[in-house]
């Protein structure tokens, strides 16, 4: 690889880096407190206030900053399980059919559920569960799609020469999928740990925004959106403000993923 | 992105083309009939999974902690009182034997009992119809946009037009539909007037006029849009490498025709399964969605059965949606027979 080709790479997961540090130290930086009113409600930017106030009369400015720290902490917490969980069951899938089979018929199946609805069934069947029903749900609904991308990219690894040599020594299941399959799915797996978060950032706000995950007065990102558009007219920014943060979370995160998957599966059309 | 949890992510793969080797042709009447067996085969297929899908949820609500009595009982209702509403919901019953009442109610319409003792079957009865239009729209301008998207970035590969795309579909099709939806409400409908914001009603339940679904719809379609943009992108990039597709451009057919005629028909399979299992995305953005402009739909149904903390209500929209998406894949499952049996 090329320094520019690396300098670009890290061009592109810096906006994502970034946001996702600000999310995790912004409760520790916040102007003021969080959960107390400091101007009218819906007040519009001014006074000290940087963004106004919220539908209490709350610093929309802090509550932003305060906001993202556990969105982001619950999905990574997703992320990693996923992709752990997937990178271990998928080569185990690729190496032995039956598991791989299994595994396509349960993502078969999971298609057919939105997985707004299950998050709300587990969430609800499971009162007490709070942030830990939305990220057990998530790591659920998610997993299939996962493990089924890992062993369609092991399935070659699997299938080489050396794997089989191992195979026929006798080695052991563990030992394949650690030290024999494994070590050559790191970029996949890389890309596959950006695509993981994106989505639990996906789910974990939605569940915010639908009111099964944090509870009021929690500031959350996904819950002030919810919580001030009924204010919208009167300080766009209460709303505007966190949908941002989300969004641009969302988006950056995506574009560092793109950038750190390997370029393989890209092909060009020559031609037309 | 993907109410569900985006599906199936990373570069799609391209189905296999289909060989092109000729065979003599079987008579018509036994080819029909293979026909009809495949497609007999292929809905019973999705029949099993989607009565899978029911068994899992009923089982697991079934095995969490905490049940429809005493989620939805008040402070200060005794043990005694608790026993007696679990008595009249029929919870006091052996799992099994509710399963059995419950699933063969399913096909003739009733999908049980609310936890305050109504019919989830009549809470839905305008809800998810509504629901349904709201989501089949956007589904359709998906389809149309992704694949206007994808063929115009396909006929120059590297062009401006293929970057541009390639850049904006990645970039949205992460971010939430509801985040999409108060973007284009401060736009479309705050700062120029355009549209309205919230949805009225008529008598009958329905959205009062055509304008109130534009802005919900484009809410959806857009981060699905870009999604599907990708696939159909990588699967014209994949059909083009074909030999017929070479043959046509050596021939001199205009670049148009070749993308119309001979690498559309290919990429179409692995186009409509993406569509396909975008319609689950967009059935559960609808939720998100419906609660931002207020439309009429199975988000407000929900959004009370969450207050109430209702797990009937959201296993019957379960069942409904697992349906609606059930008829969507079993639509792209035969498109792709079709077209693989016509290029044999």
């Amino acid at each position: 690889m090329t320094i520019p080709h690396r300098a670009a790479r890290f061009l592109r997961v810096l906006p994502a880096a970034l946001l996702v540090v600000l999310a995790l130290v912004g409760p520790w930086i916040t102007p003021h407190a969080v959960d107390e009113p400091g101007t009218m409600p819906f007040a519009e930017p001014g006074d000290g206030a940087l963004l106004g106030g919220d539908q209490l009369g709350r610093d929309v400015l802090s509550r932003v900053l305060a906001g993202g720290r556990e969105l982001v902490l619950s999905a990574l917490l997703i992320a990693v399980v996923v992709t752990a969980a997937a990178a271990v069951i998928g080569t185990i899938g690729a190496l032995r059919p039956a598991v791989g089979r299994v595994v396509e018929r349960a993502a078969d199946v999971l298609i057919l559920l939105p997985a707004v609805l299950g998050i709300m069934l587990v969430a609800l069947s499971w009162p007490g569960g709070g942030r830990l029903a939305v990220a057990v749900a998530a790591v659920v609904l998610g997993l299939p799609y996962a493990v089924r991308l890992v062993a369609h990219a092991a399935a070659p690894v699997a299938a080489s020469g050396y794997v089989e040599a191992a195979a026929a020594g006798g080695e052991r299941l563990w030992f394949l999928v650690v030290r024999e399959v494994l070590p050559n799915l790191r970029a996949i797996l890389l890309a596959l740990f950006g695509l993981r978060f994106v989505a639990a950032v996906y789910v974990v706000s939605m569940a915010g925004f639908l009111q099964i995950g944090p509870q009021p007065p929690a500031a959350d990102w996904a819950l002030m959106i919810r919580e001030n558009s009924p204010g919208i007219l009167l300080n766009p920014w209460a709303v505007l403000a966190p949908s941002a943060a989300i969004g641009l979370l969302a988006l950056s995160v995506n574009l560092a993923a793109a950038a750190l998957a390997p370029q393989t599966g890209r092909k060009a059309v020559t031609l037309l | 992105m993907a109410g569900q949890l985006i599906p199936d992510i990373g570069e799609p793969a391209a189905l296999p083309a289909a060989s092109a080797g000729s065979r003599p042709a079987p008579p018509v009447a036994a080819r029909l009939a293979a026909r009809a067996g495949l497609v007999v085969l292929v809905v019973l297929k999705r029949a099993a999974l989607l009565a899978t899908l029911l068994a899992v949820v009923f089982i697991g609500v079934a095995l969490l902690p905490g049940d429809a009595a005493s989620a939805t009982s008040e402070r200060g209702e005794s043990a005694a009182d608790l026993a007696r509403r679990r008595a009249r919901l029929g919870l006091d019953r052996p799992v099994l034997e509710r399963f059995w009442d419950w699933m063969s109610g399913l096909p003739t319409g009733n999908l049980g009992t609310s936890a305050h003792g109504e019919r989830v079957s009549s809470m839905l009865a305008t809800a998810f119809p509504n629901t349904l239009v709201l989501s089949g729209t956007a589904l359709v301008l998906t389809a149309l946009l992704s694949l206007a998207f994808a063929s115009g970035a396909a006929l120059r590969p590297g062009g401006r037009l293929d970057r541009i795309v390639g850049g904006a579909s990645t970039a949205v099709f992460a971010v939430p539909e509801f985040v999409v939806a108060v973007g284009l409400v401060l736009v479309l409908s705050l700062w120029t007037g355009w549209l309205p914001a919230v949805t009225l009603t008529d008598g009958d339940g329905t959205p009062a006029s055509w304008t109130m679904l534009v802005l919900p719809v484009l809410a959806l379609t857009i981060p699905q849009a870009g999604w599907n943009t990708r696939i159909a992108r990588a699967a014209l990039a994949d059909e083009a490498r074909a030999p017929h597709v070479e043959a046509a451009v050596l021939d001199g057919l205009p670049p148009h025709r070749v993308m119309l005629w001979h690498v559309l028909p290919g990429a179409l399979p692995t186009i409509a399964t993406g569509l396909a299992t975008s319609s689950g995305v967009l059935l559960g953005g609808a939720v998100a969605v419906e609660t931002i402009f207020n439309y009429p739909g199975v988000g407000a149904v929900l959004a009370s059965a969450v207050a109430d903390r209702d797990t009937p209500v959201i296993a019957g929209v379960t069942v409904l949606a697992g349906a609606a998406i059930t008829v969507v894949l079993l639509a792209a499952d035969l498109l792709r027979d079709l077209m693989t049996v016509g290029r044999r």
